[in-house]
């Protein structure tokens, strides 16, 4: 055994790395689930709860079910006691009560005791039914509570500990703010486990799933909503009750098509057995008709009871109520986009509400104005009478029925009053038509210059009905809604069957959407409506009325963070620039006019105009909005600038700029501005910018919408719209100029300082009488760019009111120089500018003209001067 | 759904169907196990190893690879088991499914039990075909063989994508992802279920929790 001698040694230092027994092994650190955030299960309904409570907060949410609760139990057991615990001969003195000490009859005297009482309940069989039913019911909705608790509660903490936001100040989170946290959350947690980072698309789509469904039903005009009955005409008949229906049929009940929240079963995205699964579609809908129809009872006495306990009061108190007017459910689903959630919808219909009610209110019968009047007449000199007499001596109150004389008389005449127009009310329902359609964003093509008439009247007011009328409906519903599942819905089955297979998409991360959801132009882009050429959309495929559009254009307002798809952004970059460029194309022409009366008009507030660069940088902030290039241009201009440019301008200085910052600025630069300088304090500014820039997304929005409307109007019709002849002379007709002028502009600019408007309106009447002087009668033209020019003019004046002060400078009169341009834009020389000037010279006065008075007549110069004197000075006074 | 759902889909000889499943499911598991967590004091972890075991198959030209634990191959096989009866039993053309679901749990407040939030679910479908004669049984032997290998590859290659995994838990949570039943290795949490034909109404009790909870969820 030869001992060798090497060189190769244990190498002894590397056993010391590792604890003695355990050799070679790597030690760990655990990372722990550091929140219990990560991985969420049902990621729908999470989102939809997090939507739901910035708007309300916690306790609120809490208190309201709290309430709900308390309220059903009240209601049943009120009309238990009304029904059953009471002696009515002893409370309408039919019998009398033998007291030996005093003669008055109390009202403790009236309830009968309690054993007679539970006797009579006993051997009611319906009451019985009746407390069994509700009893149930509200079980359910106990445990129902218990369990929204539970959740809440676990929403709340996500919002105290991931979102870091104290309850507070979460009543003045907008939804933005809270987003754009949960996207950052989504890095750090990881919620979705699909995807490294959610988009905002994504957490719209999941929010709102079943809504776009239904959105997209309705305005493909695949539910039975829409009747045509034999006396009534056409009418819409949409409760909650239908919709709670439709959901449960669609989307969550047993046997829907959905298989859980987030997909649709696989049967269903195959073509292949297609009427096998109708068929099974319309005996399901059958049986819930059936279902229905077993119910109706319960539930029509349950509609009628809460109708009755919720509505008497006011109606008692303000009979009036019944004649206003509210925005119905269908209304909501048509007007609303795809991918809004409610907050958002709910308050553009609210901007919209009061122009829609003053249009709603231009057609008036006269007949009836004059029946009501003299019904009021009367009834009100009776009910004088009676107040006289009782002011005199009160024991007229004691006669029989005089207390209820006098309650039905004030019911009536409040009722006639309703039916009286307003004396100052101006018949010119085409202004009103475009107020309204800047805010609510949709309206059929047919309305266009048939404002005026009946059946639009009637189709309006489909989506904006009376209270009243909605109030009937829900307690219609019960009866109504078997029918419609039975004999309407079921007949659909197979569309409908289809529907869901042709345009549900599979997104990764989201699951099973709505296609038109995608807001894709090339899928369901409308050739009409500015996606010609970029649509591959069958005219099945195709959203109406431009829903994809102006959806895609809604969202991508509302969400400038979001990134869309290649083609997407060019459409939408595309639009704006238009939009912009026009305005900056005026603007130049403006100049060069040799009376550059117009730059006296934007020189004078130059105050506003530093104000509005403030705002407009705050606004960038948020906004990548790719139109720079006219700023400068427009920055002369600030009060025309006003909201079509709020984003474009001084982009590149403010961009760095926090939100804070920003808005710090902008509170800086006006001077005039004391009302938001004061409200800025420090802990209000978050959440002023917020608001303000929201408030300013919304503009944007209208305008975008109203241009795209015009457009749209211009591509389907090929030439100028004869509609303004229409109008014309339908102006003509009341010959109020002075009226108008005076109620129009007054009720948009009264909710805001004078010393905003004051500036902005004044140079303008010399601005115009000059315009008008260089107008050659090309009548035509003026006609076209007047009535798109209104649509300028008004929606931003009536939007001025909202946004308390931050719009302020934009009168209706800056808006209107700029409305010209916009309209010629689109005409087949859109690029060729040099042809603007003397349009634009034209344009001025017939869109300024018909802003004030419905009815002059655009050539004749001296009374548009006078017309825009009298305008400016009641709208300065006012 | 916040989960990932992977499908897998083969057809076999009846004879074929517990080896084929018990390769794919012992394929998944093997990527979805780690050894046993020691826990130290300082809140540190060192991971105990695993074993793997090549198993040869009898009625498919195939071998794969395991996990070398008795207990979890019991736990498989006995599932998979089941499933081959259930659909030798069916009668039916022969359609079944069964799935792999990986979850974690979420420890919730008093009322309620614990959730368990799947986050990867495997679906193999399985297609059973009758053969005549030796011949054909020959084929397909070697057929499926071959397709397994490709299914193999597929499972490796989803699991090489760097996606969602439950995040390593501390000591207290560790029964919260980890399977600690077992005292050679430790799989994520898993679930087997099979469904034999994918037969409409799924089974009674899913859809009746279902409907409670949407109710409740209204």
């Amino acid at each position: 055994m030869a001992h060798f001698d090497t060189d190769y040694q244990r190498l002894e230092a590397s056993y010391s790395d590792s604890p003695p027994g355990e050799e070679n092994l790597l030690m760990h650190v655990p990372e722990g689930a550091k929140s219990q955030w990560h991985h969420i299960e049902n990621l729908d309904l999470f989102f939809q709860r997090i939507s739901f409570i910035p708007k309300n907060g916690f306790t609120c949410m809490l208190l309201g079910e709290i309430f709900e609760l308390v309220q059903l139990l009240f209601v049943v057991g009120f009309t238990v006691f009304l029904a059953n615990c009471i002696d009515y001969d002893i409370l309408f003195a039919n019998k009398f009560v033998n007291h030996t000490d005093s003669s008055k009859v109390t009202l403790p005297d009236a309830f009968l005791p309690v054993d007679v009482c539970s006797a009579r309940i006993r051997h009611n069989a319906f009451m019985i039914f009746v407390l069994v039913i509700s009893g149930v019911f509200w079980l359910h909705r106990l445990v129902k509570f218990i369990y929204n608790v539970c959740c809440y509660w676990e929403i709340r903490s996500f919002y105290i500990n991931a979102l870091k936001m104290t309850m507070s100040e979460l009543p003045y989170v907008t939804w933005q703010e809270v987003q754009a946290r949960i996207v950052e959350i989504q890095k750090e947690h990881q919620i979705c486990i699909h995807k490294k980072e959610l988009t905002e698309l994504d957490i719209y789509h999941r929010i709102l799933r079943f809504k776009n469904y239904m959105v997209a039903m309705v305005n493909k005009s695949l539910l039975p909503v829409k009747f045509r009955l034999p006396v009534l005409g056409e009418c819409v008949f949409y409760t909650r009750g239908l919709k709670y229906n439709f959901e449960l049929i669609f989307f969550w009940g047993p046997g829907s098509l959905f298989e859980n929240e987030w997909s649709l079963k696989s049967e269903y995205k195959r073509g292949g057995n297609r009427h096998d699964l109708a068929d099974r579609l319309a005996s399901r809908i059958l049986w819930i008709g059936i279902a229905n129809l077993l119910l109706c009872p319960v539930i029509l006495v349950w509609q009628i009871l809460y109708a009755f306990f919720s509505y008497t009061e006011v109606i008692k108190r303000e009979p009036g109520s019944l004649g206003a007017r509210c925005w119905s459910l269908y209304g909501r689903c048509y007007l609303r986009h795809f991918n809004e959630l409610d907050h958002e919808l709910m308050s553009r219909l609210s901007k919209g509400y009061k122009a829609a009610s003053k249009y709603m209110n231009c057609f008036l019968s006269p007949l009836l104005t004059v029946v009501a009047k003299n019904v009021a007449f009367f009834a009100g000199s009776l009910l004088a009478v009676l107040i006289a007499l009782t002011i005199y001596d009160e024991d007229v109150l004691a006669v029989e029925h005089v207390l209820s004389s006098i309650t039905l008389l004030g019911v009536c005449i409040t009722v006639c009053r309703s039916f009286i127009p307003d004396k100052h009310m101006v018949f010119c329902p085409e202004q009103l038509l475009r107020v309204i359609l800047a805010h609510i964003h949709y309206m059929p093509d047919h309305w266009q210059g048939n404002a005026h008439r009946y059946e639009t009247r009637d189709q309006f007011s489909q989506l904006f009905q009376y209270k009243a009328v909605f109030i009937l409906e829900e307690l219609l519903s019960p009866v109504v809604t078997p029918i419609i599942l039975i004999f309407c819905l079921r007949r659909k089955s197979l569309e409908i069957i289809d529907f869901f297979r042709n345009f549900t998409v599979e997104v990764v991360g989201v699951g099973d959407t709505c296609s038109f959801a995608q807001m894709d132009i090339r899928q369901h882009g409308h050739p009409a409506w500015m996606s010609e050429g970029k649509t591959e959309a069958s005219i099945y495929q195709q959203a109406e009325d431009g829903k994809t559009e102006l959806s895609l254009m809604h969202f991508a307002i509302t969400n400038p963070q979001w990134q869309p798809p290649q083609e997407t952004t060019h459409f939408i970059s595309q639009l704006k620039e238009r939009v912009h460029r026009e305005a900056t194309g005026l603007l130049k022409k403006k100049k060069k006019r040799p009376r550059s009366l117009i730059a006296n008009l934007l020189a004078g507030p130059s105050t506003l105009s530093s104000v509005h660069f403030g705002r407009d940088g705050c606004l960038n902030n948020h906004t990548a909005a790719g139109i720079g290039d006219g700023a400068s241009a427009l920055r002369s201009l600030s009060p025309i600038s006003s909201s079509l440019y709020l984003r474009g301008s001084l982009s590149a200085a403010h961009r760095a700029t926090s939100h804070t910052s920003a808005v710090s600025k902008a509170m800086a630069g006006s001077g005039t501005d004391a009302r938001t300088v004061s409200s800025g304090s420090s802990a209000w500014e978050a959440q002023l910018t917020s608001l303000v820039l929201s408030e300013y997304a919304s503009t944007e929005m209208s305008i975008h919408a109203l241009y795209m409307h015009e457009l749209h109007k211009q591509q389907s019709r090929g030439e100028l719209p004869r509609h303004t002849w229409h109008r014309q002379e339908s102006d003509e007709s009341s010959d109020s100029v002075p009226d108008e002028v005076r109620s129009e502009p007054n009720t948009h600019l009264r909710n805001f300082p004078r010393s905003h408007t004051f500036p902005t309106t004044v140079p303008s009447p010399s601005a115009i009488p000059t315009s008008a002087s260089a107008t050659s009668s090309s009548t035509l033209s003026q006609q076209g760019v007047g009535g798109f020019q209104m649509f300028f003019s008004y929606p931003v004046g009536a939007g001025v009111k909202v946004v308390r002060s931050a719009r302020v400078p934009m009168g209706g009169w800056a808006e209107d120089t700029q409305g010209a341009p916009r309209h010629h834009e689109p005409l087949p020389e859109e690029s060729s500018e040099d042809e603007m000037p003397p349009h634009i010279h034209k344009v001025n006065p017939g869109a300024i003209i018909r802003w004030t008075g419905c009815s002059t007549i655009p050539s004749d110069d001296q009374r548009n001067r006078l017309d825009m004197f009298r305008l400016t000075l009641s709208s300065s006074i006012s | 759904m916040n989960c990932r759902s992977e499908v897998l889909e083969v057809t076999v000889e009846a004879r074929q169907v517990e080896e084929a499943m018990l390769a794919l499911l012992h394929t998944i598991l093997l990527h979805r196990s780690t050894g046993k967590f020691h826990y130290k004091k300082e809140g540190t972890y060192s991971i105990g190893t695993v074993g793997t075991q090549d198993i040869d198959c009898d009625f498919i030209d195939f071998t794969f690879v395991r996990v070398s634990s008795e207990e979890l191959d019991r736990v498989i096989r006995k599932a998979v088991s089941e499933f081959k009866d259930a659909l030798s039993n069916s009668g039916s053309d022969g359609m079944g499914q069964i799935s792999l679901e990986f979850f974690q749990k979420k420890k919730s407040r008093w009322p309620f039990s614990d959730e368990c939030i799947p986050w990867e679910v495997w679906s193999i479908k399985v297609n059973v075909v009758n053969l005549a004669n030796e011949q054909e049984r020959q084929i397909c032997r070697e057929k499926v063989g071959e397709k397994l290998g490709e299914k193999v590859i597929n499972v490796v290659e989803v699991i090489n994508r760097h996606e969602y995994l439950p995040k390593m838990p501390t000591q207290s949570e560790v029964d919260n992802v980890f399977d600690t039943s077992l005292k050679d290795v430790q799989p994520y949490l898993y679930k087997i279920a099979y469904q034999i034909t994918d037969s409409l109404g799924t089974s009674v009790s899913t859809t009746m929790r279902r409907l409670i909870k949407d109710t409740l969820a209204l």
